[in-house]
């Protein structure tokens, strides 16, 4: 385990550093290259360096005919979308067809985008809450489950991020908080997702001091914390028998921040050097997406935290994106109605989204990790909640999987699957892969065999 | 004096009190005789409604809703007349519809007109009657996490810190909240996780440090960015005559110390222009700012200036900094022709300003944090227990909102003695302020139960809990001194006291929040600040106008609240607040200059009221053009609390091919708005907003688009005729207590911090007609609110299973 400081002068020197210049600094001033297995190696008493995953969410669906692969296994085209994937074809699989069938209505009514957002990681619908006397119930998403496991040794077990601000106003049926987020601690409480640069790096690396600060804080904030819970079990034992969901999630999230304190402390020493901490948003979303991207990769590096997602675009995004021809509103745009022109509009954003993602994978590609590269340690979802956005469709979802996970998978294939085959099965095997055997996720009814020999020969897709 | 005339002018007079008996009787006389002593709702039905409207109900209703049919899911059996109240969920709907005039459904037999008001009027008081027998206050969780705009609102009036420094502004410092509903106030989509959690256990530290002043705090870098489309040709209206552009900036400055301030210039020419730093108006530095070589820079000495970096003395406390350029006349200005935007032209701008400090303390300062946290100071060693305990015994009980226990100052104490020792008496006032920030007493809003309370059961809140209800309700913040007495002295609850408390904190400036806080996301105002129109289409479009939006709805709600005017006022008010910007933008000639002020409008003009309002008709448009659907759902949903049920799951009618053809887009859009599922409810939004289409999408007037006139004359499917923006008022007051009744359940929804639902429509309907009384003012309706049983009660809540 690691802990990071901040330079000690980056206060006063950061001052002329405004969000948008900091973005590509970021990255090119990281720490020398400390490989993050060895130092994991001394951590965890292991020898290999550790699996990651990360969870990238695009709303709105795809244009299918632009997105999906006409053929299967290795030798495919690269659909127009993917084209900025060229360079790290070798490094991912496109998985075609799979389904979030409980985001269909089933008779509930609206919704369908507070149902792609909320079934993506979990394969649990999600219910119109407007009803009298209707909970919040979901259920809890791999990524949380995974950093239950993955993240037992990292100092932050999961980062959540977006890159679009919460709703305001009218959304989708009431609960906006579903669009907002994809990640779920328990059926009852979602994680909600970060948007600032900055507090995403405070939050992963602390905001600075020396070693004896630090540890002098730790054992303040322990105290705190000790105090704070002895208060609200007291304070518990008088809510009595009525509903104390609220008090419990404080109460649960106050111990966890114990224990990562008591983590972090009993790690400390170590020192490595970081950049300059972000200020602002930066005004391009490019420069954004790139900088979050990066802050996740010094994460991953640094094993920080092992697990993250990151919200590219939420459901019921009307971000603009002229700075590629498209001015206009994403979710409308993906309204297509078959229009020619919409339908362009909408492959472009989604071919922006690619290249963004592009930015991410070619880094961890070439980021030294171990005996390989950070990707080859890594699974990375690309997709969505819906898969025709026009019609508000949830199956036939675009899937992208990049990354080996130490060998667990095989990369660079085109798969087909029947019909309706649940993406929750998907989310299973990732989980299995990094050591959570789970029986069921939502509506998952088994492993998704991801079969190479079969995928690689090569036969042509009905679009 | 403008603020004595206004607190006056809430001074309301002859407020009906029948609402307070009426729900009181839920509580004590659950009889049938309780129905005709009720208020309002007293006139008795004659005899013959009940069998009208259950005749009705079988002849034109029962057949399509039948067990048979079953349409729209609702089965009506016409003998549940006699008794609507046993099924009010049912008979609730069906009110609905009868009052909106929308069933039975357009070709379908229809009863004679006069029949719906006999009908509504009948089961509209049965309805009434059932509710106050058997009251529903409806259930939230018992802990209700403070949103992040009540937590920087409560530590403004706990600790007088209503800024705090730029490195850790509220944006940064705790997460966004959820909107739902439109409010994110809502208790049980306040959730807490460990990253919130981290967040507070930071805010706590970096908040106590700041309020109480600790010399060892280090630097803070505070960076305030010009925003990009914000203009820097004109007079910055925070920023004194005689300067042009720059930055306003309301700073918190912890100690009595030497700043540095660093100021980040772009657009620089040949010419010289003159920068200058004030605070509180009053210039602290000079420099000249040009690209051409050799100009000496700080020419009157104020302090040297050393290549755009400042450093200077300034005392503790909210200072107001100003960073712009002296003003020179432009013989020539070529702006116009520009976009606009922050750096435009020859002219140099204010990019960023970096105050960085605390530097060198000379002192703790005189802060008014310091002065209401410390209300007293030991002279001597032997003093310092008793007085901490003072100290914290005021801080708690207002951090907590009720009266102080041993175990609330044991806790505190503990992080008293340990700073004590660490340092001396302050930090253990800091170390113990601290701890109360992160207490789940101090972050939620708690109710308890009382003990054997039978589940389902209706109780009334005790006193402090009604105290934080009022606080929250009224100002989004913590209960005064003032209030948790009443509560104390268990006076709350005396009618004359509750209503005495209600004036006092309405004419109080927190009641502001109604405004900022409520209004604004009821009429989704927030949603300004995030429109970005289409900078090509719009390039008039920039931060004046963006903020003159804001301004001039904000001082509008603000003084239909303050003058105490009829919320009807709020669609037809004879006067709006504009400044130069915002006239202009409206094409109105004759106001000149950047502030805002009065202007009384002429009885035809389309300005009048908030759909004649900037703010409204953008947020309500795309980036690039108007949308009819959208304003028309706005109007429907805020204004009349009828919203079309959002579009069908499976939108069939978007498919786009017919017999294998693929159909144009606006072929595609005539058939979706032809096809049952998607028909009713455009015909009821695309008429209202057709009607408004002589407003852009940023609000401007135009009487023809596309060098054709606008049509702006549509039908309802009722038949009902809508020309123009006088047509949507008239129909949106059509029947006034409709509109008041929709303002009534978002505030009541803002007030429960919970969805409306059915059983709270009698509460509604009971506040709008009361209100009717005095005149619908805004604050008979807060009243009306205050009163009301689901207000000032909870239903206990079922056992966990």
């Amino acid at each position: 385990m690691t802990f990071l400081t901040r330079k000690t002068l980056t206060r006063r020197t950061m001052l002329k550093g405004m969000g948008a210049s900091v973005a590509l600094p970021l990255l090119d001033s990281m720490m020398p290259a400390l490989s993050a297995a060895q130092r994991n190696g001394a951590a965890t008493g292991s020898k290999q360096a550790p699996m990651r995953l990360g969870f990238v969410y695009a709303a709105h669906g795809v244009i299918h005919s632009e997105w999906k692969p006409r053929q299967t296994g290795r030798q495919y085209e690269l659909p127009p979308n993917l084209q900025p994937l060229e360079g790290v074809r070798d490094h991912f699989n496109i998985l075609t067809n799979l389904s979030h069938l409980e985001a269909d209505s089933k008779g509930d009514g609206s919704g369908d985008h507070n149902r792609a957002a909320g079934a993506w990681l979990t394969g649990v619908h999600a219910y119109d809450r407007t009803r009298p006397g209707a909970e919040i119930r979901l259920a809890t998403s791999a990524d949380q489950i995974a950093a239950g496991h993955l993240g037992k040794d990292s100092r932050v077990p999961s980062i959540e991020m977006t890159l679009d601000p919460a709703t305001q106003g009218a959304c989708d049926s009431g609960d906006c908080f579903f669009v907002n987020t994809v990640s779920w601690r328990s059926e009852t409480s979602p994680n909600m997702p970060e948007i600032h640069p900055r507090v995403i790096f405070e939050r992963l690396f602390g905001d600075g001091g020396s070693a004896d600060e630090r540890r002098a804080r730790s054992r303040k904030q322990g105290s705190l914390l000790d105090s704070v819970l002895e208060e609200t079990r007291a304070l518990t034992a008088t809510l009595g028998r009525s509903d104390t969901s609220k008090v419990g999630e404080y109460l649960d999230s106050v111990r966890e921040v114990e224990q990562r304190i008591q983590h972090a402390e009993s790690s400390l020493g170590e020192s490595i050097e970081l950049p300059d901490r972000p200020i602002g948003i930066p005004a391009s979303f490019e420069e954004y997406a790139q900088l979050m991207f990066d802050l996740q990769l010094l994460a991953f590096r640094s094993d920080v935290t092992r697990v993250f997602s990151l919200i590219m675009a939420r459901e019921l995004s009307g971000r603009s994106y002229s700075q590629i021809g498209v001015p206009g509103n994403h979710h409308l745009i993906s309204h297509h109605r078959e229009d020619a022109a919409l339908k362009s509009q909408k492959a472009r954003i989604d071919t922006h989204h690619m290249r963004l993602l592009n930015y991410f994978l070619e880094r961890m590609r070439d980021t030294p990790d171990g005996d390989g590269s950070l990707l080859d340690h890594s699974a990375i979802l690309f997709g969505s909640g819906m898969g025709d956005g026009n019609l508000h469709r949830h199956n036939d979802l675009p899937v992208l999987l990049a990354g080996k996970l130490h060998g667990k998978f095989q990369t660079g294939y085109s798969f087909d699957y029947s019909r309706d085959t649940p993406m929750a099965n998907l989310l299973v095997t990732m989980l299995d892969h990094v050591g959570v055997p789970i029986a069921k996720l939502g509506d998952s009814t088994g492993q998704l065999l991801l079969d190479y020999e079969r995928a690689g020969a090569p036969r042509a897709q009905a679009l | 004096m403008a603020r004595r005339r206004l607190i006056a002018g809430i001074a309301f007079a002859g407020l009906g009190w029948g609402l307070v008996i009426a729900h009181s009787q839920g509580f004590s006389q659950n009889t049938p005789d309780s129905r005709a002593e009720t208020p309002a709702a007293v006139t008795a039905n004659p005899p013959d409604a009940r069998a009208e409207t259950q005749a009705a109900i079988a002849k034109y209703c029962a057949t399509c809703h039948s067990e048979r049919l079953k349409t729209a899911g609702l089965v009506l059996d016409p003998t549940g007349v006699a008794r609507p109240g046993d099924q009010s969920e049912i008979w609730e709907k069906v009110l609905r519809q009868l009052r909106a005039g929308t069933m039975p459904p357009p070709g379908a037999p229809r009863p004679p007109q006069a029949f719906y008001s006999r009908a509504t009027g009948y089961l509209a008081r049965e309805l009434e009657a059932g509710a106050a027998a058997r009251p529903n206050p409806g259930s939230t969780p018992l802990a209700h996490r403070l949103t992040r705009t009540e937590y920087a609102n409560v530590i403004r009036d706990l600790l007088a810190l209503p800024d705090l420094p730029k490195e850790f502004d509220y944006v940064t410092l705790l997460p966004a909240d959820n909107a739902s509903s439109g409010f994110d106030n809502l208790a049980d989509t306040l959730f807490v996780s460990p990253a919130t959690m981290e967040r507070y256990l930071a805010a706590a530290l970096k908040i106590s440090r700041v309020a109480v002043g600790d010399p060892d705090m280090g630097a803070l870098v505070n960076t305030h960015i010009t925003p990009v489309r914000q203009s820097q040709e004109g007079r910055n209206e925070a920023l004194p005559f005689g300067t042009r552009g720059g930055l306003q900036i309301d700073g918190y400055f912890p100690l009595d110390a030497d700043y540095e301030f660093k100021v980040e210039t772009a657009g620089a020419g040949a010419d010289v222009h003159q920068l200058e730093i004030s605070i509180d108006g009053a210039r602290k530095a000079i420099t000249n700012v040009s690209r051409r070589p050799g100009v000496p820079s700080g020419d009157d000495g104020v302090v040297p200036n050393n290549q755009g970096t400042f450093r200077f003395a300034v005392p503790a406390g909210s200072r107001s900094v100003g960073v712009t350029f002296v003003e020179r006349s432009e013989a020539l200005s070529e702006a116009p022709l520009r976009p606009p935007g922050r750096n435009r032209g020859a002219l140099p701008s204010v990019v960023s300003v970096t105050i960085t400090g605390p530097f060198k303390p000379t002192g703790l300062g005189d802060t008014p944090s310091r002065r209401r946290l410390f209300v007293c100071r030991p002279t001597s060693a032997d003093q310092e227990s008793a007085c901490a305990d003072r100290i914290l015994t005021t801080l708690l009980r207002r951090a907590y909102r009720r009266n102080v226990t041993a175990d609330d100052l044991r806790r505190a104490r503990r992080f008293y003695e340990a700073g004590r020792a660490e340092r001396d008496f302050d930090l253990g006032i800091q170390r113990a302020l601290e701890r109360v920030l992160v207490s789940p007493q101090f972050l939620f809003r708690i109710e308890q139960e009382p003990a054997g309370t039978a589940p389902g059961s209706v109780y009334r809140v005790g006193d402090f809990e009604l105290a934080s209800r009022l606080s929250f309700f009224l100002w989004s913040s913590i209960p005064d001194d003032e209030l948790l007495d009443a509560a104390g002295a268990g006076t709350l609850r005396q009618p004359q006291v509750l209503r005495r408390q209600v004036t006092r904190m309405l004419a109080d400036p927190r009641s502001r929040s109604l405004v900022t806080n409520f209004a604004a996301q009821w009429l989704f105002l927030r949603d300004v600040e995030t429109k970005e129109p289409d900078v090509y289409l719009f390039r008039d479009f920039d931060e004046s106008v963006r903020a003159a939006f804001v301004r001039e709805t904000d001082l509008f709600l603000d003084s239909i609240l303050r003058e105490n005017r009829s919320v009807l006022e709020l669609l037809t008010a004879d006067y709006t607040f504009l400044n130069e910007t915002l006239a202009k933008h409206y094409g109105i000639p004759q106001i000149t200059g950047s502030h805002f002020r009065r202007v009384t409008l002429p009885k035809e003009s389309p300005r009048r009221g908030l759909l004649g309002q900037g703010s409204i008709l953008s947020i309500t448009s795309y980036s690039t053009r108007t949308s009819a659907v959208l304003r028309g759902k706005y109007v429907l949903e805020n204004l009349l609390a009828s919203a079309p049920p959002p579009p069908p799951a499976d939108v069939p009618s978007l498919n786009t091919e017919r017999s294998g053809k693929p159909l144009s887009m606006k072929e595609a859009m005539q058939a979706h708005r032809a096809s049952p599922g998607c028909a009713g409810c455009h015909a009821k939004m695309d008429p209202i907003g057709f009607a408004l289409e002589n407003f852009d999408a940023l609000g401007r007037w135009r009487a023809e688009e596309n060098g054709r006139p606008l049509e702006v004359t549509s039908t309802l499917p009722d038949g009902t005729i809508i020309d123009g923006v006088e047509g949507v008022r008239q129909l949106v007051l059509r029947d006034p207590v409709l509109f008041v009744e929709a303002m009534t359940g978002k505030l009541l929804m803002y007030a429960l911090t919970r969805n409306i639902q059915y059983y709270d429509q009698p509460t509604i309907r009971v506040i709008a007609r009361e209100s009717a009384r005095q005149n619908y003012t805004f604050a008979s309706l807060v009243l009306g609110v205050v009163n009301s049983v689901p207000f000032q009660s909870r239903m206990a809540q079922a056992a966990p299973q």
